[in-house]
């Protein structure tokens, strides 16, 4: 398992650990990453198996990759943690959360809804001809409005960035990630099972994972946090991330 | 499913990177002339200074106006990221910095504009950084010319002022195949005629000085990131693969991935060497931007009416353009550049040096002076001005003799221009 940054040391720790989305890697993260480290707090960015420099099997189920993350922890004896995922990594960290809850102190789901169902031409491509998939997932990613730029981040032009973070990812990646989401069961259920403070960030714009999506998972947890960012679409790090920042801040302040 | 739809160059060119500012509406893009930017509180401070937040600082660094004009110019190129610079020379400065150091070197097209000639040739050996100038035609050449120590390759995508079409696809792959980037200067083609990194280009500058803004009003410079080329794979590139101690040990690489030479170019080149973009110059360089389509289409139709016109002419010995059947690069221009090979080029006039100066002087609507891709119909005799650095050989290597004459076509009307040329013509010869 590759995750950053490298140089820490996680043994007996309690970190906070930031699990990415379909086709991303670690990078994804490197804002919120920053501020944690600064605040002398553990925080790992991993790379989930295949992704980025983690060379291990891709994995294509939810709850091989949390069995998966799980003997990471174990291998460095990690007792407890919180987990902080985006989209596909959401439903990594309510899998987590449910299966061990005593292991498990908060979860901050970013971008996400359940089902999480992945239309199946948008399947069919992302098998046969990943970058049709790419593209759409890029398309599909953005409100319209961060469509034609307007990035915090000085001068990056963010649907082209993420793009290349996914044209990066190895052969298949895309399908295994996909399918994953789209065959992610009884999340309803796994969400009464969590016992951490859960958070759920959304968007207002979000078209992968839509706002009135996530409706049946925040009624199913335990007094959640809900905080909306108007006009952002699912790629809340990039459009907004000031206010991701901000909320992760606000779940992780005590 | 319904098929995604990315907005073309024409619609991008007007909206890019820009949002209808939230504080009073100002449907275009503000000037924020300030040097500087208010934190709200120390934390934020502290926050956008050590990269957790995003947010300005110093407009050396970054500055709203200019980030507009870097995420239009990234999305029109297809990059994943740009900086402003104050000229297209410290773009190419920057470019090259970002990377290279002491004990680099770079393979360079023989066929460059007179100041990045300069650059390599002259100036960067002061600083370690070693050139070879080859010729791009020779795919032989460039392989033979790559050395231990190289880090670049580097070329134009139309040589100034030969018009040499690089074939950036064959370029590339030498590159790639000795995991090395290409940097290529797209000055002359713009976005609107050839996008660089759809050939394998991993790196672009311009100067936005010429077609960019188009109008002969400002210097400026641009410099994109294509997010394509594998750093990692190659360790020589130590500023993205190893700690950087001015940036707490940050590893840009591990940091940001694809995204690497973008960050690594802001965070020391912008903010050491100082090169930057005044926010009044990105906002006249995004008002240019808004009609760059529209001048292109004129100054590629006034081109080749030009073009035809010297062609055909009794005093003129030659002209040299892509488009010309016995062009070099013919079936490659018509193959990579099928809307135009750009309103610059060059011909040879009867009678030599002499005649060159009167039929300059004689010029009344084309302008006289050292620049390109005015909106105004430009000339200058480059022997004796832009490459006259050059020994004899190397503007032999360029296609340059005393007689060449260098015209730039703007989008008066054409034949006002050709009136101009013909009785300069007639006066040159008298």
């Amino acid at each position: 398992m590759y995750y950053h940054p490298v140089q820490q040391k996680i043994n007996n720790s309690e970190p906070i650990i930031f699990i990415h989305g379909t086709g991303m890697d670690h990078t994804v993260w490197t804002l919120p990453v920053r501020y944690f480290s600064r605040k002398k707090t553990n925080v790992l960015a991993i790379d989930l198996p295949g992704h980025g420099q983690n060379k291990d099997k891709p994995l294509d189920s939810i709850s091989k990759i949390s069995t998966y993350i799980y003997n990471f922890l174990d291998k460095y004896k990690i007792q407890r943690c919180s987990l902080v995922g985006h989209s596909m990594g959401s439903l990594i960290a309510l899998e987590m959360a449910s299966s061990r809850p005593e292991r498990i102190k908060a979860i901050s789901m970013i971008g996400t809804a359940f089902p999480m169902q992945v239309n199946e031409a948008l399947l069919e491509s992302a098998k046969s001809n990943p970058q049709i998939a790419i593209n759409i997932l890029t398309f599909m990613g953005y409100s319209f409005s961060s469509r034609l730029g307007g990035n915090k981040t000085p001068g990056m032009w963010m649907t082209e960035s993420t793009k290349r973070l996914m044209q990066k990812s190895k052969k298949g990646i895309i399908y295994k990630d996909l399918k994953a989401c789209s065959e992610f069961t009884d999340g309803l259920d796994k969400a009464k099972k969590v016992e951490a403070k859960v958070q759920l960030i959304l968007g207002s714009n979000d078209f992968l994972t839509p706002r009135i999506k996530a409706q049946d998972l925040i009624d199913n947890f335990n007094q959640p946090l809900v905080e909306e960012i108007y006009g952002s679409g699912h790629s809340l790090m990039m459009e907004e991330p000031n206010k991701v920042l901000d909320y992760l801040i606000k779940l992780f302040k005590n | 499913m319904k098929k995604p739809k990315d907005l073309n160059l024409e619609t991008l060119s007007l909206h890019a990177g820009n949002k209808p500012d939230s504080d009073f509406g100002s449907r275009a893009t503000p000037i924020y002339q300030t040097s500087s930017f208010v934190f709200p509180d120390s934390e934020t401070a502290a926050g956008i200074f050590n990269n957790e937040r995003a947010g300005h600082t110093y407009s050396r660094i970054t500055n709203p106006t200019n980030a507009v004009l870097e995420e239009r110019i990234s999305s029109l190129e297809g990059g994943i990221g740009a900086i402003s610079t104050a000229s297209g020379q410290a773009a190419l400065f920057l470019a090259i910095t970002t990377i290279l150091g002491k004990g680099s070197h770079i393979v360079a097209s023989k066929s460059l504009y007179g100041g990045s000639h300069n650059l390599l040739e002259y100036t960067l050996p002061r600083f370690g950084i070693t050139s070879s100038f080859v010729d791009f035609r020779k795919p032989k050449n460039i392989k033979s010319a790559i050395q231990k120590n190289t880090g670049l390759i580097f070329g134009e995508t139309l040589g100034n002022p030969g018009l040499d079409v690089m074939n950036i696809e064959m370029v590339s792959n030498i590159a790639h195949q000795n995991k090395l980037p290409l940097l290529v200067d797209s000055t002359f083609t713009t976005p609107y005629l050839m996008k660089p990194f759809d050939y394998g280009a991993d790196l672009i500058f311009h100067s936005a000085t010429k077609f960019l803004s188009g109008h002969g009003v400002v210097i400026g410079g641009l410099l994109v990131d294509s997010g394509n080329f594998e750093w990692s794979s190659n360790k020589k590139f130590k500023t993205l693969n190893e700690p950087y101690n001015g940036f707490h040990n940050m590893k840009f690489v591990e940091e940001f991935g694809p995204a690497a030479f973008i960050n690594r170019a802001r965070k020391e080149g912008a903010r050491d060497f100082g090169a930057c973009m005044s926010p009044h110059t990105a906002f006249l360089i995004l008002q240019g931007l808004e009609t760059l389509s529209l001048r292109m289409e004129k100054h590629i139709s006034n081109t080749r009416e030009i073009v035809s016109f010297l062609n055909e002419h009794k005093d003129v010995k030659s002209v040299s353009y892509p488009e010309l059947e016995d062009h070099p690069d013919n079936k490659l221009a018509q193959e990579i550049l099928p809307r135009g090979c750009g309103a610059v080029f060059t011909f040879e006039i009867e009678g030599g040096l002499e005649s060159g100066k009167k039929f300059i002087e004689s010029l009344n609507i084309f302008s006289h002076l050292a620049n390109v891709g005015d909106a105004k119909s430009l000339v200058i005799h480059p022997a004796s001005t832009t490459h006259h650095r050059m020994d004899t050989l190397a503007l032999k290597n360029a296609g340059i003799s005393e007689s060449t004459v260098r015209l730039s076509i703007g989008i008066e009307d054409i034949n006002d221009l050709k009136e101009d040329l013909d009785e300069a013509l007639k006066q040159a010869n008298r």
